[in-house]
């Protein structure tokens, strides 16, 4: 097991490496930093909501879509990197086994997400703060009662976005386990991706009282278990602004799904692969 | 101590579907050789023929259609008997952005090396494979040689029984491939067992002590180098001041006893050979 555990960690070392010397993700992370920056000169386009929410909107809005599409593309890229310059021929030849090298691989991809959701978040976090504590010593004079921010909240809400993109990781290299091409993987994975965003959707006509045949009833039922609920990550407005209307146990709950989507999707993967043939 | 082959293999059979109508094509038919422990074994034939198939099948980065397959006792390429096995792939391709020491040490830790033996590990590995002083440079820099070189250093690297080395000498220039030679010897002499292909059939005949022959995905010889080569019923004298008197006269005494002599030729000696005295230092170095 210990030994395990050390190849494992040896492979998410060398991904982790190979991952950010790459520039695309600086290049991505240089973009989202912008965009979080941004924000705060583009604050009176708030469309009536608070000058906070509409910057939280903002950067959220840049971690989400820029975290999926460095999520989908580096876990595809990484992976087939490895097959398409024969370095995995050279690993896998190694005492590594399939699940130690697919497992490696996530780690490595799952840390530089980390590094990058967290980096935004801190700036964020910072760009926040600065404008409540100005926003606040305003509405103080003004008689009025100041904004709400919670750092931790937000910080919740970076960790339960880690997980979302830890799960739309596995998912991918599940996919690019079975996959030939980087292309395909990228394609799939990111249909995969879209169809976790609405899965709330098939979750709401099931709960809704109607006419629906057995057949559509069984297929919104399976779709419901297979594909991962990814909506349910996105509650950072009320983490950060408005901390008091999160249900108890919603954060834990989202975190558990997520570990739970991963480690499946990882197994699953892992058992594609062993039959792979390098 | 397990004193069975290191490689036995049995019946093995390889297919490949190609195109979407799934059509097979064999790639390894019928195989089976046994390779001794401590010996030099060359699996020789034309590109295609299903060697680098063979050689992934017995590492288990392919799985057989039918055959077996066992590695230094164990019935399958497990990852215990990989942790005893070193590879080097034909034509490889290591990260980039490593140092030639980093990825020794990656392998190394990876194949199991103990933390506190890896510093040694690795600088044993790089100085029998004459990368000391390139170990530090970034192995996206290094010429062919010194990539067959890096190969061959984390393949050894957590001392395998077992070395498996597929054309290790590709795109390498002769003085780099006699260096290759002298370390297949070295492992040799450490009681190693290798298994070699390489289309250098002058240094296959030197360093190797049973041969493999495979066409068309079928063995088609295999048996000891002096048994295969050695032509029994032929002799060569070599003599020195040879006169044309004394030439007569030997072929008068030779046809006395039934002998007859087929041709008197001057030793040559190899291009190979010629090319390594003029040349002596690698350009790699």
């Amino acid at each position: 097991m210990k030994a395990s555990l050390t190849r494992i960690s040896w492979m998410t070392r060398l991904t982790f490496l190979e991952a950010i010397r790459q520039r695309f993700f600086a290049f991505l992370i240089l973009l989202s930093a912008a965009l979080v920056l941004s924000s705060v000169s583009l604050r009176f386009l708030d469309f009536g909501h608070g000058e906070l929410k509409f910057v939280c909107d903002f950067g959220f809005g840049g971690m989400f879509l820029f975290g999926s599409v460095l999520a989908v593309v580096m876990s595809a890229q990484l992976f087939f990197a490895e097959m398409d310059n024969r370095t995995a021929l050279t690993l896998l030849a190694k005492p590594v086994s399939r699940t130690e090298f697919l497992v490696g691989k996530f780690m490595g991809v799952w840390l530089v997400l980390g590094v990058f959701i967290f980096t935004l978040s801190t700036l964020l976090g910072i760009i926040l703060w600065a404008r409540c504590q100005e926003l606040t010593v305003a509405a103080i004079e003004a008689g009025k009662a100041p904004p709400e921010l919670s750092i931790t909240g937000l910080f919740s809400y970076t960790g339960m976005q880690w997980a979302r993109l830890g799960v739309v990781a596995a998912m991918i290299l599940m996919v690019a386990s079975l996959a030939r091409t980087f292309l395909f993987t990228v394609i799939v994975g990111s249909m995969l991706v879209v169809a976790g965003q609405l899965q709330w959707l098939a979750q709401e006509t099931l709960l809704k009282p109607g006419d629906l045949n057995i057949f559509s009833k069984l297929l919104l039922t399976v779709s419901t278990y297979i594909i991962p609920n990814l909506q349910q990550f996105n509650i950072g407005d009320a983490l950060t602004l408005d901390h008091g209307s999160v249900a108890d146990g919603a954060v834990t709950l989202a975190l558990f799904s997520g570990i739970c989507y991963i480690v499946v999707f990882l197994f699953i993967g892992s058992l594609m692969f062993r039959q792979r043939e390098i | 101590m397990n004193t069975g082959p290191a490689i036995a293999v049995k019946g093995l059979t390889k297919d490949f579907r190609i195109g979407l109508r799934g059509l097979k094509l064999r790639a390894v038919d019928n195989v089976s050789f046994e390779i001794p422990r401590g010996q030099v074994f060359g699996l020789l034939g034309p590109n295609g023929c299903g060697k680098s198939t063979t050689l992934k099948i017995i590492l288990g980065l392919v799985s057989p259609t039918a055959g077996e397959v066992s590695i230094l006792g164990f019935p399958f390429a497990t990852t215990a008997a990989r942790s005893r096995t070193g590879f080097l792939p034909e034509a490889p391709y290591f990260h980039k952005f490593l140092t030639g020491r980093e990825l020794v040490a990656y392998c190394a830790r990876l194949s199991g090396v103990k933390p506190e033996s890896v510093n040694p590990a690795v600088e044993e590995a790089l100085a029998l494979t004459a990368m000391t002083e390139a170990g530090d440079r970034t192995i996206g820099t290094y010429s062919k040689g010194m990539l067959q070189r890096i190969g061959l250093a984390q393949a050894i690297v957590h001392d395998p029984e077992l070395v498996i080395l597929d054309e290790p000498t590709a795109g390498v220039d002769p003085v780099g491939s006699a260096a290759i030679g002298q370390m297949i010897k070295a492992m040799k002499a450490k009681g190693k067992t290798i298994v070699l292909c390489s289309h250098l059939l002058g240094q296959v005949e030197q360093v190797c002590d049973r041969i493999a022959i495979m066409d068309r995905g079928k063995l088609v010889l295999e048996g000891r180098v002096d048994d295969v080569l050695t032509r029994r019923d032929q002799t060569i004298i070599t003599v020195e001041n040879l006169t044309p008197e004394a030439r007569r006269a030997a072929e008068e005494v030779l046809a006395q006893h039934g002998a007859r002599v087929t041709s008197f030729t001057h030793p040559r000696r190899s291009l190979d050979d010629l090319f390594r005295e003029l040349v002596t230092g690698s350009r790699d170095a």
